[in-house]
């Protein structure tokens, strides 16, 4: 049976009314989970949806609950699209997956293009960390992703988060990397100070991961398989990570000057920033950056070679994080 | 580092290999095209760097490792004799890989000792790693 027929057996289960698919498509890009584009024709209507099911290898291992409570949280309140239905057991479609409206008429940029944006990169970069400022502005209570997220404490935050990425790379990796581990002992013996307010943290917000019309206007924020609750710091200085740059060091994100989108960040969140804390958050996204990369290379090798967006992520970005890594350390030691 | 150019490269044909089901053949296999495509350019400068870069960060490290044995004890010297005789990648990356460990344990014994110039000698010596192992990403034209 195709994947369009236990598609449509589900869907018609679970609505109680026949379901008809039509123009399912994989969409390419993220490696985390598998993503189909799809329309659902149900008593005549057309529903245009978003398959996000668990791969059989994976860039990193995430809670698809986690996932589809961010969706349930934020769709609303931010633009996230209307999660429908999660199933925890695949069902019909033998792995677990939930789905969700589509946005449609929007771009991703890749974070290997150069001007994704165009001469619309400053209203891009306003949207982008103001919305960013906003999800870390919403007080965590009583949303719905409080039903399986974890709250750590203020002052822990770091040493989850930190203690979770390095434990990653422990059991992933493949080389030693003399690099990432310096950077990690360093993140240790000098923490940052407790965090200001713990709030959702996206986990992977970045150029890439939201979709736009091309005139400067976000349509979807995407991607939250890696959501959980701690130091909004960290998805601000992930997001302004040199692997997102777009080949740009006057700008973040390829987006706007630094100083701006800090700016916005801390008007639209309410939270000071701390120069020290994010130091702190900006080394350490380095290192999460590479835990990820060192998953990749290990999915890559036990999936037998076959997935050419982990070969990337396990090479290119684990050697460009490689050269970020030693700068920070370099940079923190005032030596370049 | 890993995966290795071999890994790469035969990862390229494997990928393409089995026939894709209908809804991964058109936007998805597109997609898959030019993702390899890309790897293929990266391994045309892994194939003409990375055994350069292999053969100079072993013996970078041998030296550290070298200089600093009387400090830190004979084990690092140990650890740091040798050349590189079979230059393969795949013997390069074996060698390589033993002299990362002895590395990453004179660096913590370097932090723990607050030894400063030789924490920066070590810090620079990362940086030279990292520059040695790029792989240079053209840029694409952005949408």
């Amino acid at each position: 049976m195709s994947l369009a027929e236990r598609l449509e057996r589900y869907l018609t289960r679970h609505w109680g009314t026949a379901a008809t698919i039509r123009d399912l498509s994989r969409i390419p890009g993220g490696a985390s989970r598998e993503t189909y584009r799809f329309d659902a024709v149900v008593e005549g209507q057309v529903k245009p949806l978003i398959l996000r099911r668990d791969p059989t290898g994976s860039l990193i291992d995430t809670d698809r609950r986690l996932e589809y409570l961010a969706f349930q949280s934020f769709h609303g309140r931010a633009p996230v699209p209307e999660p429908i239905v999660l199933d925890m057991d695949g069902a019909e479609l033998e792995r677990p997956f939930f789905i969700m409206s589509r946005v449609d008429g929007g771009a991703a940029a890749s974070p290997f293009t150069v001007q994704p944006y165009g001469e619309h990169a400053q209203a891009i970069g306003e949207a982008f960390f103001s919305a960013l400022g906003a999800i870390a502005a919403t007080d965590p209570e009583g949303l719905p992703l409080t039903q399986a997220a974890v709250t750590p404490g203020s002052g822990e935050s770091w040493r989850v988060a930190l203690d979770h990425w390095a434990g990653v790379i422990e059991a992933d990796e493949q080389h030693p990397q003399p690099i990432v581990r310096a950077a990690i002992r360093r993140l240790r013996r000098a923490p940052p100070p407790p965090a200001t307010a713990v709030r959702v943290v996206h986990g992977d917000y970045r150029t890439g991961n939201f979709l736009h019309d091309g005139q400067g206007k976000i349509l979807a924020i995407l991607d939250w398989e890696m959501v959980h609750l701690g130091d909004p710091l960290e998805d601000l200085a992930w997001a302004i990570d040199p692997l997102w740059g777009h080949y740009d060091t006057s700008r973040v994100a390829g987006m706007i000057p630094r100083a701006e989108a800090l700016a916005i960040w801390s008007q639209a969140s309410g939270l000071p920033i701390d120069p020290a804390a994010l130091a702190w958050w900006e080394l350490f996204s380095a290192v999460k950056g590479q835990a990820i990369w060192t998953s990749a290379a290990r999915e890559y090798r036990d999936g037998g070679f076959k997935d050419p967006v982990l070969a990337i992520s396990g090479w290119y970005t684990a050697r460009r994080h490689d050269e970020i890594l030693a700068d920070r350390l370099m940079r923190l030691e005032g030596l370049s | 580092m890993t995966p290795s150019l071999p890994d790469i490269l035969v990862g390229n044909f494997l990928c393409f290999a089995e026939p894709p089901p209908p809804e991964s053949a058109g936007e998805f296999m597109a997609g898959k095209v030019g993702v390899v495509a890309l790897l293929s350019l990266l391994a045309a400068q892994e194939a003409e760097r990375g055994l350069s870069a292999r053969v100079w960060e072993n013996a970078a490290i041998r030296a550290v490792l070298t200089e600093a044995a009387q400090a830190y004890g004979a084990a690092f010297a140990e650890a740091g004799a040798g050349a590189d005789v079979d230059v393969t990648l795949s013997a390069l990356d074996r060698t390589n890989a033993a002299l990362r460990r002895s590395l990453i344990a004179l660096h913590e014994a370097v932090e723990a000792a607050d030894d400063t110039t030789r924490d920066h000698a070590i810090l620079r010596l990362y940086g030279a790693m990292a520059y040695a192992r790029r792989l240079d990403m053209p840029p694409l034209p952005g949408r």
